[in-house]
């Protein structure tokens, strides 16, 4: 086994400044990533405005698919995606030979090597939806011990920045809420957007913490160092690829944004 | 700089523990954790039966036991059998990994099926067992076994050339019944892993290299077992459990 460095980019679902970005960026503090992991955030160039009815999955699959899809020949090792919706993921991992994380999926299969129901912390009663799916598709919502939120709108361009009094203590005492009343010996973070709550919560509660960002990362490393990558045949790749379309498509995507 | 203990369910010598330690140049593993083999000191001769696999968690228990005084940051298992694995985490605050269920469930972020191949008839039972204690039978898609006795000192060694395509022929059985991802069902396989990996189509999981990426990845993460998953004992009994393996490395 090489022990080169690996290119990773790490997508983010909205259309960003740098600085904001760089909010992002700051997941990559959370874990001790080998230095042999490079990380680069790069966001999509159009988006929905949020992520809460099927009309904005379908675009937040497509502008994800967009702004990754030549990850391979750019020169990429992987790919990670900055949501925990795994959006676009299964449409990557259908072009690409790298391996393609998808955080919610790695995050709920990660509780399971941990303990044995898992509880999903959210910000919003509005994001049930894609974590339902999630578990629908892996076929494990009887893992799943409860979602529950803090019914908060969710900024997703600036984080928790000077809400951190009001959102840290009730975050907290919902997690208890899913460990005591639901059962839960886990505790995932529904977004990845959560991430500057997860030092907060870990220290306070007695359960481990799952931060999907920083996991995302350290699962790109060990796909890598072990030579994995998702299986062709549970992602088959298309007869005809399209990227010339889907690259024209989210041009004039990104267009309708920017006109006044 | 983190240390971690890999308890080897046999009680070998060191030539043999030296073929088990292979499995760490299967992986890029990281240079600031080190990696110490520590043998079981009494156990079963085999593993086919549920008196061997009782035998096997009380022998690994007490091989661990001490892992966290002796200054370890974290224990792997040595076999997919995951003996000892949940004893462990009720003792222990590090991080405990066995490779059975944690293979099969990092085969489900590659794929949404697996196929487990399985070493001969006799080993089918327990794999069944673990599958429906794990909760991952449905997505199973087929347990199949290429018919050779397993050597757990000699591993496959000088027997590949017979052994290989014959694993390789059950594996594209697993392929055929909808596997996505094969899952070798033993530690003791990983001999065989480049050689199927180069000519199967879908990923293969080598059980023993990726529970050391997994711990590495725990340890990066500041993560471990939960512990109202795995509760502790109201009085733990280390002297006794001890006392038991001394007597029975003795009494073997």
């Amino acid at each position: 086994m090489t022990d080169r460095t690996h290119k990773v980019l790490v997508l983010v679902p909205f259309p960003m400044t740098s600085e904001q970005l760089e909010k992002r960026a700051e997941q990559q503090e959370e874990a001790k990533l080998p230095p042999s992991i490079e990380l680069h955030y790069r966001s999509t160039r159009a988006a929905p405005s949020g992520y809460v009815s099927a009309h904005d999955y379908v675009l937040a699959d497509i502008t994800l698919l967009e702004a990754g899809m030549k990850a391979e020949e750019e020169g990429f090792d992987a790919v990670c995606i900055d949501t925990v919706s795994d959006s676009g993921v299964a449409a990557l991992r259908s072009l690409l030979t790298i391996p393609v994380v998808a955080p919610g999926k790695t995050m709920f299969i990660t509780a399971l090597m941990l303990g044995r129901r898992f509880g999903v912390l959210s910000m919003w009663e509005r994001w049930f939806g894609l974590y339902e799916r999630t578990l629908r598709e892996l076929a494990m919502e009887d893992r799943c011990a409860g979602i529950r939120s803090i019914d908060t709108h969710p900024d997703s361009r600036n984080l928790l920045d000077g809400k951190e009094e009001e959102v840290l203590p009730r975050l907290h005492e919902v997690a208890l809420q899913l460990i005591e009343e639901d059962g839960a010996d886990v505790i995932c973070l529904g977004s990845t957007t959560m991430h500057q709550a997860h030092g907060y919560l870990q220290e306070r509660l007695p359960v481990p913490v799952l931060n999907p960002g920083p996991l995302s990362y350290l699962t790109a490393d060990t796909m890598l160092a072990l030579g994995l990558t998702q299986s062709r045949k549970a992602y088959p790749a298309p007869l005809q690829p399209k990227p010339e379309m889907i690259s024209a498509m989210l041009t004039a995507a990104a267009d309708t944004e920017s006109t006044p | 700089m983190s240390r971690v203990l890999v308890l080897v369910p046999f009680a070998l010598d060191e030539a043999s523990l030296a073929m088990r330690r292979a499995q760490l140049t299967e992986a890029t593993v990281r240079p600031d954790v080190t990696y110490d083999f520590r043998p079981v000191v009494a156990g079963p001769s085999s593993f086919q039966s549920p008196h061997d696999w009782l035998l096997l968690d009380v022998a690994i228990l007490e091989a661990g036991l001490s892992a966290e005084a002796d200054g370890f940051d974290a224990v792997v298992i040595d076999t997919a059998s995951d003996s000892g694995v949940d004893a462990l985490r009720s003792m222990l605050d590090i991080p405990v990994i066995g490779p059975g269920r944690a293979s099969l469930l990092f085969a489900l972020t590659l794929g949404k099926s697996f196929g487990v191949l399985a070493q001969w008839e006799p080993a089918l039972g327990r794999l069944r067992k673990s599958l429906d204690e794990w909760g991952l039978a449905a997505y199973c898609a087929g347990v199949e076994h290429f018919d050779t006795e397993p050597d757990f000192a000699g591993l496959i060694g000088d027997k590949r050339v017979e052994v290989f395509p014959k694993m390789e022929a059950a594996c594209l059985r697993l392929v055929d019944a909808g596997a996505d991802v094969i899952c070798l069902g033993s530690t003791t396989m990983h001999e065989a892993h480049g050689y199927l990996a180069e000519r199967l189509s879908v990923p293969v999981v080598n059980p023993g290299p990726l529970s050391y990426k997994l711990v590495e990845l725990l340890l990066a993460a500041g993560l471990s077992q939960s512990r109202p998953a795995y509760p502790r004992p109201l009085v733990p009994k280390e002297a006794m459990i001890h006392a038991m393996l001394d007597a029975g490395a003795t009494g073997s």
